[in-house]
């Protein structure tokens, strides 16, 4: 190469390596949050966890030990009412968004649904205390699984639709094609295909509601006892790391990190479990 | 996997073929009424004229076809063109045919001086190579195609030889001079007749080899 | 809607071109026809697609219809099974299906009579080989699976894909190759056992051996389907087709016999369009 020509090769290489080093700063930064996170949570509460610490209820106050059973199970039963009520509804107007919408109603619709995502958690919580325990008149796991619904949908709805928009035209054309009516074509062939995409999305809507504490104040309330019942108050892994990390005792503090762990830990679980039940053979659209 | 073209490729050989047998056995009854001044042979041969001019109509226009659909190429395109020259070499040596049949009734009493001259002798040969020449086609033999392209020197030779002799005969015998007329207008039909079979070959060797020998190239170099 | 098929035996004689009366042996004058187009004009919002468009698809026969780019031969193809209106289309005209209506016909219904193949192969990603043949089946409410097994092997078969895949059918549906995947969305077509089989182009997706394999099935399946497909490739038009239109700027030119079209065409605009020389 010539002299001029080496020299921009040269330049242009140097940029490279920056532009390169530069991206790769720049993930570092975003990722090591979340292992500093991480293993601090698991550091400070690594220590508490232990056998009883699943199993046990919560020790009375001024005693040593107990666990967090009741508030791992009421997690785990909040998000369970919360995907039963946020998972049709977000996927089903997902779907009829995708499918139908392109009319002025849907476009209200999605405006809507931007609005409700963008409302404070606590708002919810007190829309849920209007809607379910003013009428009950008693605070209740029901109530906490509607506030949980109402937060997961705008997530799994917005998701779902963008995942069944990108599944290719062709598709449906087949479809249809092949005398199927549109809704058979949208539910047996579309929705199977933008499954994969959809499943982050739900599973993003229960993240994000797993990890809610504010609305739970007003509607699950909280239980220091062991409840399954859905009318009753029920325990929640975010109320009891902040009854805990806020109380006085080291001890208390200590339990309130190891549940932080294992919340931590449960979503990761969750993740794992949606992605391999739902993992298709082959070919679903990449989320 | 079998194209529908292969076989249609098949059928127009088979038609081919249907029509080179009409018309060589036009030419052997024609040659055969001829020698034996056999009327009712000849009016055969005459008749069959309109079965063979049917043909080559008809396989005129599945060349075209062909063509025009089939875009063939490379040894397809080939065999397609000579298939038309062929289809036109057999329509002609049908006529001659006729011609030599529609000679039959003015030669009948001039049987002994017919078959005293070399000109069965030529019918024969010629009619060989209207033979060979189909079979050259039928299977793409390119070195019987060959010995035909040789065979059209020994009719050549023929017809001057035979042209001497007659006109040797004719001198000097008015009796003779009717019929020598007729038989020298025979011996150049023979002579096209191999000239015919002649182009078949050669369009033959074209198919099998892309090479074209026309205008007697006989030294040919088959070789390069 | 009962499938009466009342034998419309039409002169295929038409205000534009008459059918050659020649003497082969397939065609006469007549042909029975399968479906009618009657003044079609077609529109997407505003855009004249097609105008006043009148053909009829001769039963058993390979149609083709040919043009430049965007002639409006797709356009009439998916108004023969209403697919027109899936993509917002409007259309004023008539077509008929054995002399019904197909507007007042379900569409669902319509197109199980009238199967569809498109220019990209598009098998179901997540069915195997074996469910994406059987999901016309499957998903029209069959449950026999004997039944469905038979169909499947039988399509299969018409598809000259059999000997291909036999022993793959649970793989996945788009683990074939291009090839291969046309002709499953044909196997997946024929399933259903229509009676007319709509290609939008096709071949174009594909290699020539492919593209080859693709034509001689075309050429088998005439035997037991009216066949309609939309070429842009005319010398695929001329080895595979009984008949050819030829549509432009959005107009049937002409519409005869292939073997006349490419030998001797009515309008000076086909022949310069078939020669190469415009389009």
């Amino acid at each position: 190469m010539r002299g001029k020509e080496l020299y921009f090769y040269r330049w242009r290489k140097v940029k490279d390596k920056g532009m390169t080093s530069l991206a790769l700063f720049c993930v570092l930064l975003a990722v090591i949050p979340l292992f500093m996170i991480f293993f601090y949570t698991l550091a400070q509460g690594l220590g508490a966890i232990n056998i009883d610490f699943f199993i046990q209820m919560p020790k009375p106050v001024g005693e040593t030990g107990g666990g967090m059973a009741n508030a791992l199970v009421g997690t785990l039963i909040l998000i369970g009412l919360g995907g039963l009520i946020g998972l049709p509804v977000g996927i089903l107007a997902g779907i009829y968004l995708a499918e139908y919408g392109n009319n002025k109603f849907a476009d209200a619709v999605r405006f809507f649904t931007d609005v409700l995502s963008g409302i404070p958690s606590i708002v919810v919580g007190v829309i849920a205390y209007i809607l379910v325990v003013i009428p009950m008149k008693s605070f209740s796991a029901l109530a906490g699984g509607v506030a949980l619904g109402i937060l997961m949908i705008p997530t799994i709805t917005r998701t779902t639709e963008e995942m069944i928009r990108l599944v290719p035209q062709s598709f449906r054309e087949a479809g249809l094609a092949l005398g199927l009516p549109q809704w058979k074509t949208t539910l047996r062939i579309v929705l199977p295909t933008a499954m994969k995409g959809i499943t982050t999305g739900v599973l993003l809507g229960i993240a994000r509601a797993a990890g809610e504490t504010a609305p739970l104040l007003f509607t699950a309330l909280g239980n220091r006892f062991w409840s399954t019942s859905v009318k009753e108050p029920i325990a929640s892994l975010t109320v009891f790391i902040y009854d805990y990390a806020k109380s006085p005792f080291e001890d208390w503090i200590q339990q309130a990190w190891a549940a932080a762990l294992i919340l931590i830990l449960l979503i990761f679980l969750l993740n794992l479990i949606f992605r391999y039940a739902t993992r298709g053979r082959y070919g679903e659209q990449q989320a | 996997m079998e194209r529908h073209f292969e076989k249609e490729l098949d059928d127009l050989k088979q038609s081919l073929a249907t029509m080179g047998a009409l018309v060589d056995d036009q030419l052997e009854k024609a040659c055969q009424a001829l020698f034996n001044g056999d009327l009712d042979i000849a009016a055969w041969v005459i008749e069959k004229d309109a079965e063979v001019d049917a043909f080559d109509n008809r396989i005129d226009r599945d060349c075209q076809r062909l063509f025009a659909l089939a875009q063939p190429v490379a040894m397809d395109l080939r065999l397609l063109m000579a298939s038309l020259n062929i289809n036109s070499q057999l329509e002609r040596i049908g006529d001659i045919a006729v011609n030599i049949a529609e000679r039959v009734e003015s030669l009948e009493d001039h049987l002994n001086f017919l078959k005293g001259t070399k000109l069965p002798e030529m019918a024969e040969v010629a009619r060989i190579m209207v033979k060979d020449s189909l079979d050259s086609f039928m299977y793409l033999d390119a070195d019987l195609a060959q010995r035909v392209l040789v065979s059209d020197d020994v009719v050549d030779s023929m017809n001057r030889t035979l042209f001497g002799t007659l006109v040797e005969e004719m001198q000097g015998k008015e009796d003779r001079v009717e019929p020598g007329a007729h038989l020298l207008i025979l011996s150049r039909h023979l002579e096209r007749v191999a000239d015919h079979a002649t182009n078949i070959a050669e369009g033959v060797i074209f198919i099998v080899e892309a090479k074209t020998v026309k205008h007697h190239a006989r030294e040919l170099d088959r070789g390069s | 809607m009962e499938n009466s098929k009342p034998k419309t035996h039409v002169p295929l004689s038409k205000p534009i071109v008459a059918v050659h009366p020649e003497e082969v042996p397939l065609h006469g004058n007549i042909v029975s026809v399968k479906m009618i187009a009657r003044d079609i004009n077609a529109y997407f919002g505003k855009t004249h697609a097609l105008r006043n468009v009148t053909l009829s698809v001769p039963e058993k026969r390979v149609t083709a219809i040919i043009g430049p780019s965007g002639c409006g031969k797709s356009t009439f193809l998916r108004c023969l099974n209403r697919m027109h209106e899936v993509a917002h289309g409007t259309m004023t005209g008539e077509i008929e299906l054995d002399g019904h209506n197909v507007m007042e016909y379900d569409p669902v219904l319509l197109r199980r009579r009238v199967g569809m193949v498109f220019q990209k192969p598009n098998p179901f990603p997540t069915m195997s080989v074996f469910d994406n043949v059987a999901a016309g089946l499957r998903l029209n409410g069959r449950r026999d699976k004997t039944a469905i097994a038979e169909t499947v092997e039988k399509s299969l078969r018409a598809a000259a894909l059999w000997d291909e895949v036999k022993d793959s059918l649970p793989k996945s549906g788009i683990s074939l190759s291009g090839g291969q995947q046309q002709r499953l969305c044909i196997a997946r077509a024929i399933a259903v056992d229509p009676e007319v089989l709509l290609m939008d182009e096709p071949a174009s997706a594909l290699d020539p051996i492919a593209t080859a394999k693709i034509e001689e099935l075309i050429y088998q399946l005439k035997q037991n389907y009216t066949i309609v497909i939309v070429t842009h490739n005319m010398q695929q038009a001329a080895r595979v087709s009984d008949h050819t239109a030829f549509f432009y700027l959005g107009e049937l030119i002409e519409f005869d016999e292939t073997k006349k079209m490419f030998t001797t065409p009515e309008k000076k605009q086909t022949e310069d369009y078939i020669t190469g020389r415009f389009g």
